[in-house]
Order: C-alpha cells, then structure tokens, then sequence
C-alpha cells in the first residue's frame, strides 16, 4: 500500500431526512453509515446490494456529488472537500445507468462531449475539437454519429457517448453506477468489453457499482456488498465468489441464475422481511432476513474484522475465518 | 389432445413498423414457454396479441390463434373481455401498470371475481385473503386493505399474481415480471410461480430478455428476433445445443459466474436491432450474422432438426460439429 490510492473513503456517513406524509416527523434515513475503504490505482472495485442499500449514494458522495454529513473522501490523495470542482473533473467522472437521462436531447454528441472542456474554460477551440474527436473514436462512435442528436442513437451508442464525454478530460478515476442496466444483453457485453479495454489501455480505476453480479464478477478485481448503508463483506472477487463469508453475500450468490438449465430456481432463505434504510433494526442490521442468526444478532451490532481474507461484518463468520 | 395455447403464423403491423412476422409457438397445459429476446423483438406485443389487447392502430393476421381448442381469432372485444382475468390472465413487468393506485388491494383482487362470476362480496374478500397467503404474503387481511403504494415492489408484484390468479386462469402470461426487483426477490417470485403451476396445472407464457431465468423455469424455449421466432426447442436442447446464429450470439454476451475468466471479452453481436418495415424479405439477422451467405436474402426455411427443435435459418444444423439434439 505505498503507492497513493486512487479512492480513499474514511469513516464516511450520509443522511437524509424524510418526510413520509405531510404531518409526520421527519425521519433520519442513514443511507451510508460508517464506511471506509479504499481502491489501489487500476483496480475495479465492484459494490453490489439491493435496492436502497445506498450503493447510488456512496457513488454520489465519492463524486462530490452530495456532501457527507461526516467522513471524507480521498481522490488520488487529494481531499474531495477541498478541490476545486475543475480540478474534481479533471480526475474522477462519472457514467451513469440511464443514458438518455443523462445526456441532453438537444445538444449534438460531439457538443455534449465538448461540454467537460469547454467547462474548464481554459482549452482552445481547436484542442476541444481534436479531443472531441479523440474520445468518440476510442468509444467506437464515428464522426457522422458526433453529428447527430442523442434521439437519434441506440441505447448502447448512447451509453458511448457518455463515456466518451467521462473520458474526455482524461480522467484517472471513473465511478459507473449501473452503466449496462439499461442495455439488451447483447449491447451489455458490448459496453462491458469496452470498459474493460478502456481500463487496460489507459490505465483507469473505476468504482463499478451495480446489482448484476455475474457483471461484476466478470469486471471488478475486489467486490463490497452493502447491506443497508455498511459494507458488511469485501474481498478479491475470486476470493468472494468462491468463499462468501457473510450470510448475506452467500444469499445474494445464491440468488443469481445463471444460464444452467436443470438447476431450478434456488431457495435464497432469506424470508419475506424487507430491509427499510428508515427502520434500521437493531443489533446486526441483517438479523431479521439472516437464516443462521443466533440470539447475539439482536442484541449487538457486529464490529468489522479485517484479515488476509478481507473485511466480514457477522458475529458468527469472525469466528470461522 | 391439443395444445392450450396455439399461435400459428402471427403478423402484426403497427404503422411502418412489422412488429411479429409470422411467428408461431404452441404452449401445453402445466408448461412454461419461455419467449426471449432483446428490446422490439416482438415478444410483447405476441403476448398483447394473444391477449386481444394490441395499441390502437395495430393489424393482426394469424392462420390460427387457439386457446383450449378454440379458435379466438375472430373474437370481438366482448368477447375477449369474457376470457381476460377469467381464463386468461397477464402479469406485467411493472405491477402499477394492472393496478390502480386509487383503490385497495381488496377492491381490486375482488372485483375480478365479482364481474366475471358474480361471486358475493364475502366470498371474494375470502378467496382473495386465501390467495395472498398463497403467494407468501403475510397479514393478507391487513394488506386487503392497504392501497398499492404502501407495498413494497416485490408485495406489489405478489399481489399482482394473486389478482391475476382469483378466476383460476388455465393460461398465464407473464411479461418479464422480475426484471424491475432486486435478485434475491426475483427468486423468491420465480420459485411462487413455479410452485403454483405445479398446484394448479397452469400454462405459463414467459416472456423475458433474461437467459439466465430460461434456462431455470422454462420447458421450451422460443427465442424471437426482429419479428421471428428464429429458433425454439426443449430447453437442455437450446442451451445444449443451439443452432441459429443469433441464439449462439446472444448465449455468447451472458457472463457465466467461474465460465469466462475476468478481463477475457465476452462475446458480442456487432450492430443494433433494425427496424423491419413491411414487405421486408430474408433473414432479419443477416446485416449482424458473422455467417450471413447471399441466400440469406431469400426465402428462409423453417428447418425441423428434431425432437421438437426447429430453426429458421439458412445454414446446416450440426455445421461446426455441434449436432442439434
């Protein structure tokens, strides 16, 4: 760990308040609770978990997108706090899951590509330009499509271009939340192959978030499960994939249906008890749903205890490691 | 004797655009047939199809559209309408698509069953609780009572199938009905649907984009591009063994858990789904098939490789010693 992390998360929290009807308290959401970890330059951390396990949040956060309400966020050993939003740019982008949502209709490709550059307000027009068409070539998109309107591209073009205009500052970290949920499966690999190839040539880190697992186990070379706002497991992705520690992470492994005919669907265990990030229950906050809880999951919450291995939050996996 | 759901040579058209192009696909009482494919393939609008419930403006064909022996082809919307909730019931992919927001849960599960039967309020209200507790939900008389946005969107989604069960339909379709819930719930939905087919002997037609949920829950399988049903066979057979262009492809993109090794490329079909406009002729795939020759641009036959396997393609069954079968 000599060399300087590319993301460095410490003791970071996010809550939110909300309001469920008109005349009710408002109530503390904790969407990030406590979570520190930190990504060496060139790997791919993937972040896997349900819906509402705040998965979005921590990419939000990491992005400075939203503001902690404690912690600190570490980019190439700068703090996030502290940097000017050009510098910010200039190093971590990000790609997000929807790209129509994301790019606006009115603009042309090569325009909304521009916009990080022109948005340092520093680059002549001639270097945008050939930057411009640097980046939509690297993506696979050709001159005539940098011509056209967002409308009038495929999904998985689309999900191109914003990536051609996350890359087109030259980056070093890229944060993907969800970039093939949107796609058909055979656009997915596309786009998956190019971020791959992406990460080789130019030597990028990304934070992959997403809740397709054979996905991230096919990109990512360390996985973080969340559950609730916490980390509770995070280990190399073989490491992971082969030996899940925490119940929750055998369940979600469990839940994945490959393309196996004959094997059925399989029973996750995990009962009918949905985890709300605004009723954190007690104790362990996975104990209502976990299929080898014992009477100590209740009563206390689980420290994370880091080894060779990795990082597990379970009272019961501690003592197997 | 004859199948629960028969579609032969189907054909819509919506405006410039051939959505189905003679597909045909024949489902058995207790199987599910598995439809998939990648966005405007034509599988939804099969499904709409056989439902009697395509968009305004769109022109159905078929040589046979029978459900239970019956032809219903020639059905007006009356009696459509008999069939639908009844006989024949959907689910969706999004549960607020088949329910109301302005009405509870027990309103709407027992309206089902009070228009199509005539059944008395007490009894439907019973009928609906046993339902719910049917499909894992627990409290069900608290939950008659609630409105569907208080729900979760795996609850939703169980009381969706509930509704759709109240009549005993002989016939379900299910139109990519986990594809918007997390994975831990999807198995749970998709292990409810499998235990109740086998309870109550119900047909599923499940349409999916997901390979993975095929080859877990399917009998048969039926893969659709641009219109056509390009390939369908027993499920062991198409994974085993699949013979047309695009079905290889499409297996290829699917990263397989300990199958492709990290940072390896997946395999991937270069190009985009074109839209196929009337009067179009040849294989629909051939602008992206690595293995396009100039007779794709003919007429395609419809290959019959045996044991229930059939393809619409061009090329020899078997060409790269994979044997079909």
């Amino acid at each position: 760990m000599s060399a300087t992390a590319a993301i460095e998360v410490r003791g970071l929290r996010r809550e939110f308040r909300v309001r469920q009807g008109i005349f009710a308290a408002p109530k503390r959401v904790i969407a990030v609770d406590d979570v520190s970890f930190s990504v060496p330059p060139g790997s791919v951390l993937g972040v896997v978990g349900e819906s509402g396990c705040g998965k979005s949040t921590l990419a939000r956060l990491i992005l400075g997108l939203l503001p902690p309400t404690a912690g600190e966020v570490l980019v190439d050993g700068q703090r996030l706090a502290q940097m000017d939003r050009r510098a910010r740019a200039r190093l971590i982008q990000p790609v997000f899951q929807d790209p129509f949502a994301s790019l606006n209709p009115k603009r042309r490709v090569r325009d909304i590509v521009a916009m990080p550059l022109i948005a340092q307000g520093s680059i002549g027009r001639a270097e945008v330009e050939r930057r411009v068409g640097e980046a939509l070539e690297r993506v696979g998109l050709s001159s005539d499509q940098g011509a056209r309107f967002p409308a009038q591209l495929s999904g998985g073009q689309r999900q191109r271009v914003a990536i051609a205009r996350a890359l087109v500052l030259r980056p070093r970290i890229v944060v993907c939340d969800e970039p093939t949920s949107a796609l058909d499966v055979s656009v997915q690999a596309q786009i998956l192959n190019l971020l791959a190839e992406l990460r080789r040539d130019l030597g990028l880190t990304y934070l992959f978030i997403s809740h397709n697992l054979a996905v991230v186990e096919h990109i990512a070379s360390e996985v973080a499960v969340m559950y609730l706002g916490r980390i509770v497991e995070r280990a190399e992705s073989e490491r992971l994939f082969a030996a899940p520690r925490h119940p929750y992470t055998r369940a979600l492994l469990a839940s994945v249906l490959t393309p196996e005919p004959g094997l059925g669907v399989p029973d996750v265990g995990l009962g009918d008890v949905m985890p709300d990030p605004a009723n954190i229950p007690p104790g362990c906050r996975f104990h209502p749903r976990c299929p080898v809880a014992v009477a100590q999951c209740s009563a206390e919450s689980p420290r994370p205890a880091t080894d060779a291995a990795g990082l597990v939050e379970c009272h019961l996996a501690r003592h197997a490691a | 004797m004859s199948a629960l759901l028969e579609i032969r040579d189907l054909r819509v058209t919506i405006g410039s655009t051939a959505a189905v192009r003679g597909a045909s696909l024949s489902l058995d009482k207790g199987e599910t047939h598995c439809l998939v494919g990648e966005s405007g393939c034509g599988k939804s609008i099969t499904a709409l199809s056989v439902m009697g419930l395509l968009p305004r403006g769109a022109v159905r064909e078929t040589t046979a559209l029978r459900f239970a022996g019956e032809e219903i082809g020639h059905y007006g919307e009356r009696q459509m309408e008999r069939l639908r909730g009844d006989r024949m019931a959907m689910i969706f992919q999004e549960p607020m698509t088949s329910l109301n927001p302005a009405y509870t849960v027990g309103s709407q599960m027992t309206e089902v069953l009070r228009r199509h039967r005539g059944t008395p309020r007490a009894q439907a209200v019973d009928r609906a609780a046993e339902l719910l507790a049917r499909v894992g939900i627990t409290a069900p008389g608290l939950r008659l009572g609630q409105f569907p946005h208080q729900l979760s969107g795996g609850l939703r989604q169980r009381v969706m199938i509930a509704m759709a069960l109240m009549c005993d339909p002989e016939l379900l379709i299910a139109d990519e009905p986990t594809t918007a819930l997390d994975v831990t719930v999807q198995a749970q939905i998709l292990r409810l649907l499998a235990g109740l087919q086998k309870d109550l002997g119900l047909g599923i037609l499940l349409i999916t984009h997901d390979l993975g949920i095929v080859a877990r829950v399917a009998d048969r399988v039926s893969v659709m591009y641009a219109g056509e049903v390009v390939e369908s066979a027993p499920t062991a057979t198409l994974f085993a063994a699949p013979q047309h262009p695009y079905t290889r492809g499409l297996l290829s993109c699917v990263p397989v858990p300990g199958k492709v090794k990290r940072d390896e490329p997946l395999g991937s079909i270069p190009g985009v789904v074109p839209r196929i406009r009337p009067g179009f002729t040849g294989c629909g795939f051939r602008d992206r098939c690595a293995e396009a020759t100039p007779a794709c641009a003919g007429t395609i036959p419809r290959r019959d490789l045996g044991s229930g396997h059939e393809m619409l393609c061009v090329l020899d069954p078997g060409r790269d010693g994979k044997a079909a079968a």
